[in-house]
């Protein structure tokens, strides 16, 4: 009974805590700028003043947009990609012992790293922003997808086929079914470091984009501007997150998943 | 079991050499031309020459003293406040939301109000590597701290252990392979922000070597830095396996 009320009571405000901690780190922000006052950093206030003049901007609000689409894409064909290696190197041990070096050695280079060479071969335009997006979200997906296929249950794919199923129809419906909960965890991953990567190879391919506008305004020395971006910025990280997050719970509320730990950085 | 280990290595060599061997053939049969591609002869033995090189080692130290400095304040930060948000009821309160929020935040993106706050120099690379590594490192320990069995806290509770000393003696070692496993993660993360750090405000690192290269279209020496921080992570992930092995001998592995 009282489990069933704590439960109820938990139900009706879930938002609650990470709005008040929202509005708490706003408030240290403030308070923060007030003590420093070394006129590098303006508070919340004047930070939020500033963001209709961004957002208004005709092509700054394109700029933006323009990044998110590239983004958008990114992910897409980093999780069209990743799914199915991942799950073929869950599978099949060959395929993971000849994939899984090539990750070791690719993990620590930050693949906006690669942007100025990637611009040496495509140019500085779409193409090799989104190249480093793509490679940039691939590895928790695949990482993940390639865990997921490897815990399901041995006795399913048995049953499936005693019962006559091919192999690449067991793989499409009994495996990825069942890695669906851990590949999600490593496209929640993936979402967010898609984001990264894309303002990170806008601020080395400074041409547009929301990185771009960033940086740019480092360098000019407009602080609201910086401060009002990085708000943006951070928004868009939480509420993909978020957005991820209620997608995910609707598509696999069946399994209970562990809070995500990913590498989330590019 | 070291047989089997073994023969995954070899079939694992095979997709490396295999590219470098494409690469080999692409320049060879002229199909880039130098200027965009350069031979891979030439970047491994670039590579070779700069290790030899001390003014390549001290790009390389720096990179490795902010990647260090940052790491380790992470590592304490995350496993202190990971453990004090398991254990204790009000710190978890507080600690889970705001982790929610901050996660997912491109911490990238603090990187010029850190500039603007603390300077162009070490300090705000090292709490942009702070910020970044933090988090898997905090989220594993909570992770681990959540999931140690209550029954041996209450048993040390029972044999008279105060609950401060419980933590310490009962809660930290059982977290122990979690902290590992998030301080592999942050590791990796450290490497790559401490990169990105460099290339965009810095004098000196490797992440300066790339885009100095960058600047006067110097394709060979561009590649150097990504091999050297490549073989970077490897050897610092190399490491801590082992440290693992040394920690941990007797518990399952984990790959």
């Amino acid at each position: 009974m009282t489990a069933a009320a704590t439960r109820a009571g938990a139900a009706l405000r879930p938002g609650l805590p990470p709005l008040l901690a929202c509005l708490g780190l706003l408030a240290c922000w403030q308070a923060l700028a007030h003590l420093l006052t070394t006129g590098g950093m303006p508070d919340a206030v004047a930070t939020f003043r500033e963001l209709p003049a961004i957002l208004g901007d005709q092509e700054a609000l394109g700029d933006i947009l323009d990044s998110l689409r590239r983004m958008a894409l990114g992910f897409a064909i980093a999780v069209a990609l990743s799914v199915p290696l991942g799950l073929a190197m869950g599978r099949s041990r060959l395929v993971a012992s000849l994939v899984n070096p090539l990750l070791m050695v690719s993990y620590p280079v930050p693949k906006a790293a690669l942007m100025p060479i990637i611009m040496l071969w495509l140019g500085v335009g779409d193409a090799s922003k989104l190249l480093v997006i793509v490679l940039g979200a691939s590895l928790p997906v695949i990482y993940h997808a390639y865990q997921g296929a490897r815990a399901v249950e041995e006795k399913m794919i048995w049953s499936a086929r005693a019962m006559g199923m091919s192999g690449a129809s067991r793989l499409l419906r009994i495996v990825l079914p069942a890695a669906l909960p851990e590949i999600l965890v490593g496209c929640r991953t993936g979402i967010v470091l898609s984001l990264i990567t894309m303002v990170t190879s806008e601020m080395i391919a400074r041409q547009t984009g929301a990185g771009n506008i960033l940086f740019n305004a480092l360098d000019m020395a407009q602080y609201e501007t910086v401060y009002a971006m990085i708000l943006v910025i951070g928004a868009l990280g939480i509420v993909l997150d978020v957005a991820f997050e209620r997608a995910r719970a609707a598509l696999v509320g069946w399994s209970d998943e562990p809070d995500a730990i990913g590498v989330t950085a590019a | 079991m070291i047989r089997a280990w073994r023969s995954d290595a070899l079939v694992g060599i095979l997709p490396l050499a295999a590219l470098v061997a494409l690469w080999w053939g692409i320049v060879a049969a002229g199909l880039a031309p130098r200027a965009l591609l350069p031979s891979p002869v030439a970047v491994f033995g670039r590579t070779l020459a700069s290790v030899a090189d001390p003014a390549f080692l001290l790009h390389a130290w720096a990179t490795l003293s902010r990647l260090f400095a940052g790491f380790l304040v992470a590592l304490v930060l995350g496993v202190g406040l990971g453990l004090a948000g398991a254990t204790n009821r009000f710190v978890g309160g507080v600690l889970r939301p705001v982790v929610r929020i901050l996660a997912p935040v491109p911490k990238i993106a603090l990187y010029p109000a850190f500039v603007l706050s603390l300077g162009f120099g070490d300090a705000s690379k090292i709490v942009l590597v702070v910020a970044d590594a933090l988090f898997p490192i905090l989220l594993a320990t909570y992770q681990g701290a959540a999931r140690v069995e209550p029954k041996l806290v209450w048993s040390a509770l029972a044999a008279g252990t105060s609950r401060r000393a419980a933590v310490w003696t009962v809660v930290l070692p059982a977290t122990l392979p979690s902290i590992l496993t998030g301080s592999r993660i942050g590791l990796v993360v450290a490497c790559i922000v401490v990169f990105l750090a460099e290339m965009i405000t810095s004098t000196d690192g490797l992440g300066y070597l790339l885009v100095r290269a960058a600047r006067s279209f110097q394709t060979v020496e561009m590649f150097v830095p990504l091999i050297a921080i490549s073989a970077l992570g490897l050897a610092l992930n190399g490491a801590l396996a082992a440290l693992r092995r040394r920690l941990l001998a007797g518990f399952p592995n984990e790959d």
